[in-house]
């Protein structure tokens, strides 16, 4: 049977009664039909009816059936596991259903526990295979003028050491590890064919640890450049969509007005200035005009802090990037909720947590306000707060 | 059972200033929405009171995703249901009145703001509605699509200097007399005719100044109308039309969407021949191109006639922009809004010094997108 996705149509058919939940489906009455197109491909009949499931393969028409699928056995496979999204199948019309689409996608999950690839032998492309190609997929136009030699040490099956060494717009690959080396990447072999074929993503892969680099980061990051993408024996390559980067950009200025002022020239000289409701008492941080909960203006300003008391947090470890840069800020850090001391207790601020306290940090830490050097009436002014240990009370 | 009918009951405007930045634009919203209960004496009552509100604001101005979620303490609508008009502000008075049609509530507010001065330029931002590659990179602008919209529209018209001095001059002497306005010193011809050219053939006086402004209304069903005005106005019809977003697709003197919103706002209200049933007509003229051009799309000239209409007292005759118009300056997202608002004023008999007598019908319309690409249309009687 031919494989997609690394399984069949034939083995989801056949792992059917194993999946099927019958007390989903006591009050189900249904016959679907399917026909799958292509090599692996043939029709067949589930039959379910209250809380019973017989499913038959079908030689000639399909006959019975409320509600028949029509598609190519890949995109069959592919839906089912979900490598394929349904919706695009069906806009696409590489899948078809007489009947209702919606009433399917909700009634099959609910009768059915997701179908899962069979366990299998390793990945039938091995790091070794990926690696043999790498000479043939060289393109010296892109590499003209570079010199670097590459080292991979990829653990496990179908791994091993090998150097890829490019000069003088020619590329040779040799088994085991140079010295010295531009730049040396060690992961596991699977990990490796997983990004080359594109079932794991790079970044991804990176940040999270699994693949290391060693040496000059640059140059790794470089190196896809320099060759062909590879493609999995028999594979059809995707057709390349061109997507365009733009970055956008313009200045603001932003009005603080009265209220909100008042809150900027408080934290110049290092006060924190909050209003307070005349009805219900509330303390606005930052200040605002109205009392939203009372629907009143709010007029009197009151000082809280300077320390407070941490209420809630989070640690990040994925930065929101700059937008203009794409630069990314040092993680973890952490988002803190104060409640400066004599503010109402609803009313926290959100505020960095100074990186090297995040250790020590529990709901309930009294903290500091931590200033720059020169404030001068910003949200730059408070740099965020830290821990105030002296006093004791965490 | 659904109301029949729909009534503007209170409008407050914030003053139209080029460089608020001694306020927020909550601070400016708020001030709205007091005058607005001062004057109607509604409540937030969930009962009784305004539960809906329909706001709009320009995301990219503001420079905030989903712009209204920074101001609903302001609209009175934190607690109550919200939600936002992503075109130009009279769009959220066709959108209210469905609300009310549809039995859904009886009381919709209407809040709508725009601060220009906030960025560093009103054409940078304008850029943005562009395609990403090749409008941007070229540079268009609203400004830029405008001009080759106001270079095609004086040829097939046969618009001169003269008559679009003519325009700004008489927007500014009716500005003069709203206190609202933005620019309300009055010009002489000459000064418009040797104003600077920013993108030829549209001079610097031809363009509307960077506007800050803030404006809202309240809208009743009929039965509750009277609860909050003795003066109501109702709306009789309201359409909007969209063209495409590719200039070069289209025919920029046609009008094509105008007519088609004009039209399906006058069967709406029952209008036979505009020319004879209005008496009032605010359209948004962000350029002095653009008056006799709108003027046309609102059939109240035949096509390419614009020039001649003015020349004939059509400005008069049909009492077009008394507010002084958007060329005396109103922020771009709300500018037909504000047109609503002062059509309403006018019809209620509050219009101040711009009052003229013996209203019974009246037309604002707006539009959104570079050189009129999507226009909306509403017809207000007493």
């Amino acid at each position: 049977m031919t494989e997609y996705f690394g399984t069949t149509v034939a083995d989801i058919f056949a792992t059917m009664p194993k999946r099927f939940k019958p007390e989903e489906a006591k009050e189900v009455d249904i016959a679907i039909g399917y026909e799958a197109t292509g090599e692996g491909g043939g029709k067949w009949k589930a039959t379910i009816k209250h809380g019973t499931l017989k499913v038959e393969t079908v030689e000639g028409e399909l006959t019975g059936c409320k509600t028949t699928i029509h598609t190519d056995a890949e995109t069959f496979v592919g839906v089912t596991l979900g490598k394929i999204a349904a919706l695009d199948a069906l806009s696409s019309q590489k899948l078809r259903v007489a009947g209702d689409p919606k009433f399917l996608m909700l009634l099959l999950p609910k009768i059915f526990t997701p179908y899962a690839a069979p366990a299998k032998k390793p990945d039938a492309v091995t790091a070794r295979d990926i690696i043999a190609t790498i000479a043939e997929r060289f393109r010296p136009e892109k590499a003209e003028g570079v010199a670097m030699t590459i080292g991979y040490d990829l653990a496990g099956e179908g791994g091993g050491k090998w150097t890829i060494v490019i000069r003088e717009g020619k590329c040779a690959v040799r088994e085991g590890l140079a010295d010295p080396l531009t730049v040396k990447m060690t992961m596991e072999a699977k990990t490796y064919a997983g990004m080359m074929v594109g079932t794991i993503e790079a970044v991804t892969a990176f940040t999270s640890g699994q693949v290391k680099i060693e040496g000059d980061m640059a140059a790794a990051g470089a190196t896809a450049k320099y060759f062909l993408k590879y493609v999995v024996p028999g594979a059809t390559e995707a057709e390349e969509l061109i997507s365009l980067r733009v970055i956008n950009s313009i200045e603001q200025r932003f009005a603080t007005g009265p209220v909100m002022g008042r809150w900027f020239a408080g934290i110049r000289e290092k006060k924190f200035l909050a209003n307070r409701c005349p009805k219900c008492g509330r303390t606005q941080i930052p200040p605002r005009e109205i009392c939203a909960w009372c629907r009143v203006r709010v007029h009197e300003f009151v000082e809280v802090g300077p320390k407070g008391v941490v209420t809630h947090f989070d640690i990040v470890y994925f930065a929101s990037p700059d937008p203009l840069t794409g630069a990314v800020r040092d993680t973890p850090y952490a988002t803190a909720y104060v409640v400066f001391d004599g503010a109402t207790e609803r009313e926290a601020i959100t505020l960095d947590l100074k990186q090297e306290d995040i250790p020590r940090l529990k709901e309930g830490a009294r903290v500091r306000p931590v200033w720059a050097e020169v404030t001068t009436g910003s949200y730059r002014d408070l740099i965020g707060v830290e821990l105030d240990e002296e006093e004791g009370s965490i | 059972m659904a109301t029949k009918r729909v009534a503007i009951c209170a409008v407050a405007q914030h003053k139209n200033d080029s460089d608020l930045w001694h306020k927020r634009f909550q601070g400016m919203l708020l001030d709205v929405l007091e005058e607005l209960q001062a004057q109607a004496g509604f409540t937030f009552d969930e009962e009784t009171g305004v539960n809906t509100i329909v706001s709009c604001s320009d995301d990219f101005f503001d420079a905030r995703t989903i712009s209204n979620n920074g101001v609903t303490d302001v609209l009175g609508a934190q607690y109550r249901g919200e939600e936002k008009m992503a075109q130009e502000g009279l769009n959220a008075v066709g959108y209210a009145q469905a609300v009310i049609l549809s039995g859904y509530a009886d009381l919709v507010l209407v809040m709508g703001h725009c601060k220009e001065s906030q960025s560093e330029s009103r054409r940078m931002i304008s850029n943005m509605g562009f395609d990403p590659f090749y409008g941007r990179a070229v540079g268009l602008d609203n400004l830029n699509a405008a001009a080759l919209q106001a270079r095609a529209y004086m040829k097939k018209a046969g618009l001169t200097e003269e008559q679009l001095a003519g325009i700004v001059v008489r927007a500014r002497q009716l500005a003069a007399r709203n206190p609202y306005a933005n620019a309300r010193e009055i010009v002489e011809a000459g000064k418009v005719v040797a104003s600077p050219q920013l993108c030829d053939p549209i001079r610097q006086l031809h363009a509307y100044p960077v506007s800050d402004g803030a404006v809202g209304m309240l809208l009743a069903s009929e039965e509750r109308a009277a609860e909050f005005t003795d003066k109501p106005v109702w709306i009789a019809g309201f359409a909007n039309c969209m063209d495409s977003y590719f200039l070069g697709d289209r025919d920029l003197t046609a009008n094509f969407a105008l007519k088609q919103a004009a039209g399906r706002a006058y069967r709406k209200a029952g209008i036979a021949d505009p020319r004879k049933e209005l008496d009032l007509v605010e359209v948004m003229d962000a350029y002095a191109y653009q008056q006799p051009l709108w003027l046309e799309g609102l059939g109240l000239c035949g096509d390419g006639e614009g020039a001649r209409f003015l020349d004939q007292g059509g400005q008069e005759k049909y009492r077009v922009n008394l507010s002084g118009g958007m060329l005396a300056g109103n922020p771009v997202i709300i500018a037909g809004l504000y047109r609503a608002a002062e059509a309403a004023l006018q019809l209620k008999g509050e219009a101040g010094e711009r009052q003229v007598p013996d209203l019974h019908r009246a037309v604002a319309h707006s539009t959104t997108g570079a050189a009129g690409q999507f226009h909306s249309v509403l017809i207000l009687e007493r």
